[in-house]
């Protein structure tokens, strides 16, 4: 499903991976007149008799991190069955970043957490890369809380160099935790995206005439009749968005609240637009 | 403060219903899993207290609305201060002129008491007052003031019953229809035989005498049996009744004739026998001795006396032959050839369709000759014959269909299935059946003899029964009357159609120049029991009534003008509770 919204979406966009000739081999390619004599592999003309010449990739590639928030809240859909639970939309959406990411040769490597960090996988630019990257995304289950600073430290020690951090959030965490770990990844020269992702329920509030409301991560629970609240519940919504917002702009650090009936490749651009800016 | 309905103050519990709703409403509510409970957190801790007032208050607006509803539901009136005289009222006065209030009481006919009290209610009418005055008659009558005080003083006692109940209906429904307040002021006997219930939105005001009822006695009823008598006379029944178990002193007279004497037991029966005298319809008066209410001393009943019919009876077959023995053995019958029961006789002749069916042609042809109304037509299907004052039902195997000959259909006696099956044609009568059991079930019932003694004595003869009605109520006379008659007084009438005697008396019945019946009009026996009823009982029959003694009835009179009515604010009061809450709700509830 990635690879066809990828497919899709890369149509029109930049989309030749620039073969150079850099410390990591790419792969072999007939000798034709003119090409430099230092990258004629003699080992091969040796067995095969034939000219190739080595072809590697550029050391200027992308390098990017993508953390995936896995925690309970991320597994809940207000509408199951016609929208995507946040854990599966993030999914969808990291395997399509991830693709793009690989097809551009950009190393890309994934943090999956949830009150700890649950996996993480190197950034490595090859091909067969992505086919890890979705077996690690695929055995991703919900965990129960939300510790987002130990993963985005996690990051630091996987890039070395400046890169690209994509954090794929509910945001539904400490906050200020969260945000003094990103402002450090800025700190440190890193590009940071933060992908807020909300499901439309959490947007709007419904419900029966009267419920109570239970955090699944917390347990923490509220009595209330929805159409009484629905409108300050609003407000809350687009203030904590808003501060979220205002809080990334002055750092540095790009947010993006995606909810989770927008289709993949609207959310693609929208991150893609920002990673290139 | 007074209420009109106090009893509809239980419904203040339903003030206790928005509490006992916001309890139940208090129940666990389903649950949700909402990950983002902290931002509903920070919603409600905002609004929280705010929202909590407003529930109290929203509480405190509908608990206020439903007391607004039912006390305005209860009709609360208060006294107005600083005000004389009374607002405009709607005033209904029942006086109760019924026959009871004919009744002298300490030397003063008892109606003069009511009257004075009447007119002193009335003297306290204002112009800007809608004032009606009912009687015994039952009408309303509405006028100034000044017009019905002059009625009131040419007010004589009725004959007729009144029926305070009903009375007091009809001043509700007449005030029904006014913008006034209203009010209903009884002033009566209280005559416990005449309370009935009632259930008045207006107010209700009643003034009745104090003291002790006078004795009283009077006759009931008269009863003479099957009539015509023999010229030899017969036995008549008669009731007392009254206050006291004494023995009243009786006298019955027929016409002018010599009056017999008994003596009847109050609540019991007296029999009394008449001598014989001749033939002729006599006018039969029971008459006790005067006593405190005379209305009721006297009772009087049309008593007809003939010869014996001679009939013969042989061709109607074994059973009417039969029952005419009976009848010739108890000396209502004797044999002779006047009437021809089931054949053609000289005079009078009552006919029944043939036994054998080839005769009929030749029947309808001699009741063509003879110039009847009716001829037999064909079979109808069985039935039986309609409930009337001749029969009861009886059942029909076989009958004939009775036609008109002409256009009109006049002289229909009994009908069988809707359909006419006794009637009569100048002296002839049609039977749409044979006395026999091939035809009906009539032969095996008791009232078969009874029967052919009415068909021959009196129906043959053209004579109908005599006749009573309760004073002031109507009656339908037969079709063969085209009078009333009493005295040197004479009410032409329709036959068939509804004669209301205007006075009790005896009314003879008259076709032409011929006496064929005779209506008595006498009082309603129960306006001969003077016992009051108590103040219990009125309060009891007719809720929230008011009892005053006589003398207070003006004072107590347009009491409802002398309140201030709350109804209209406490509904006011009510909208805007209503008003208030919908705002709460509804405005409110968007802003948090």
């Amino acid at each position: 499903m990635s690879e066809g919204i990828v497919e899709g979406f890369l149509s029109g966009l930049h989309r030749s991976p620039r073969r150079g000739f850099s410390v990591e081999f790419a792969e072999h390619r007939m000798y034709q007149p003119g090409d430099e004599l230092r990258y004629v592999d003699w080992k091969m003309l040796g067995r095969s008799d034939r000219l190739y010449v080595k072809q590697y990739e550029e050391e200027t590639n992308l390098r990017a991190m993508i953390v995936c928030d896995a925690s309970r809240s991320m597994a809940w859909s207000g509408a199951p069955g016609v929208v995507l639970p946040k854990l599966a939309y993030a999914q969808r959406l990291i395997a399509s970043l991830s693709l793009i990411l690989l097809r551009q040769r950009d190393a890309t490597g994934l943090i999956v957490f949830d009150d700890e960090v649950r996996h993480v996988t190197p950034p490595r630019a090859r091909a067969a890369h992505w086919r890890q990257l979705l077996g690690t995304l695929a055995s991703t289950k919900p965990g129960q809380g939300t510790a987002a600073a130990p993963a985005l430290k996690r990051v630091v020690d996987t890039l070395r160099r400046r890169g690209l951090v994509v954090f794929v959030s509910d945001l539904l965490l400490d906050r200020d935790l969260a945000l003094a770990a990103l402002r450090f990844l800025r700190h440190r020269g890193h590009q940071v995206v933060v992908l807020h992702l909300m499901d439309p329920a959490e947007v709007t509030l419904s419900g029966p005439a009267e419920a109570r409301f239970e955090d699944p991560e917390t347990g923490t629970s509220v009595v209330l009749r929805p159409r009484d609240w629905a409108e300050a519940y609003d407000r809350t919504v687009r203030g904590a968005v808003s501060d979220w917002n205002a809080a990334c702009r002055r750092s540095g650090i790009r947010y993006h609240r995606i909810v989770t009936d927008t289709p993949f490749g609207h959310a693609l651009r929208v991150v893609l637009a920002d990673s290139s800016a | 403060m007074t209420f009109l309905h106090p009893w509809l103050l239980a419904g203040l519990l339903a003030a206790g219903v928005p509490l006992l709703l916001h309890l139940v409403q208090r129940r666990e509510p389903p649950t949700v899993v909402f990950p983002a409970v902290r931002y509903l957190l920070d919603a409600t801790r905002e609004h929280q207290r705010r929202l909590r007032i407003r529930h109290w208050l929203l509480l405190l607006l509908r608990t206020l609305l439903v007391v607004a509803l039912v006390l305005a539901a209860a009709g609360p009136t208060v006294r107005r201060t600083g005000v004389t005289g009374h607002a405009p009222s709607a005033l209904v006065l029942v006086l109760d002129n019924s026959l009871s209030s004919a009744a002298v009481v300490g030397g003063t006919p008892r109606l003069a008491q009511l009257v004075r009290a009447a007119d002193g209610v009335l003297a306290r009418a204002t112009p800007g007052d809608a004032v009606w005055l009912l009687l015994a008659d039952g009408a309303a009558r509405r006028g100034d003031p000044a017009a019905l005080r002059g009625a009131l003083h040419d007010l004589r006692p009725s004959t007729t019953r009144l029926d305070l109940g009903r009375a007091v209906q009809a001043a509700d429904e007449v005030l029904a229809g006014e913008s006034l307040p209203g009010e209903i002021v009884v002033v009566s006997d209280l005559q416990a035989s005449a309370l009935g219930a009632a259930a008045a939105r207006a107010p209700v005001t009643v003034a009745r005498p104090e003291g002790a009822v006078p004795p009283n006695v009077g006759v009931a009823e008269v009863a003479a049996g099957a009539q015509p008598w023999s010229t030899d006379g017969g036995q008549v029944q008669v009731q007392v009744v009254g206050d006291s178990g004494a023995q009243a002193p009786l006298s019955l007279t027929a016409g002018d004739r010599p009056a017999r004497q008994a003596l009847a037991t109050v609540g019991g029966r007296v029999q009394v026998a008449i001598p014989g005298a001749p033939a002729g319809w006599y006018a039969l008066r029971a008459t006790i001795q005067p006593d405190e209410l005379r209305l009721d001393d006297q009772r009087v009943l049309g008593l007809r006396m003939a010869p014996l019919a001679r009939a013969s009876c042989a061709p109607a077959g074994r059973f009417a032959e039969a029952a005419c023995d009976v009848l010739r053995a108890n000396g209502r019958l004797l044999p002779g050839d006047d009437i021809a029961l089931g054949g053609f006789g000289a005079s009078a002749s009552v006919v029944l369709p043939p036994a054998d069916p080839a005769s009929l042609g030749a029947v309808n042809r001699e009741l063509e000759r003879r110039g009847v109304a009716w001829h037999f037509g064909d079979p109808a299907p069985a039935g039986a014959t309609d409930s009337s004052s001749i029969l009861p039902p009886a059942r029909l195997f076989r009958r004939l269909r009775l036609l008109p000959s002409g256009s009109g259909r006049t002289g229909v006696l009994m009908t069988a299935g809707g359909e006419p099956w006794l009637v009569r044609s100048g002296s002839v009568l049609l039977l749409g059946s044979r006395l026999d059991t091939a035809w009906t079930a009539l032969p095996f019932q008791a009232e078969f003899v009874p029967f052919i003694d009415v068909l021959l004595n009196r129906l043959a003869r053209g004579e109908v029964a005599s006749l009573e009605v309760a004073a002031g109520a109507a009656a339908t006379v037969p079709d063969l009357v085209s009078a009333a008659v009493k005295g040197s007084q004479r009410w032409p009438l329709e036959g068939g159609g509804l004669f209301a005697p205007p006075d009790t008396g005896l009314y003879f019945l008259v076709r032409g120049t011929d006496t064929v019946g005779a209506l008595a009009s006498n009082p309603d026996p129960r306006e001969s029991m003077l016992q009051q009823a108590s103040d219990a009982q009125v309060r009891a029959l007719w809720r929230g009534a008011t009892v005053v003694p006589l003398d207070e009835a003006a004072s107590a009179a347009f009491a409802a003008g002398a309140r201030g009515d709350l109804r209209g604010p406490l509904l006011w009061l009510a909208l805007v509770l209503a008003l208030a809450e919908v705002g709460l709700a509804s405005v409110w509830g968007r802003r948090t």
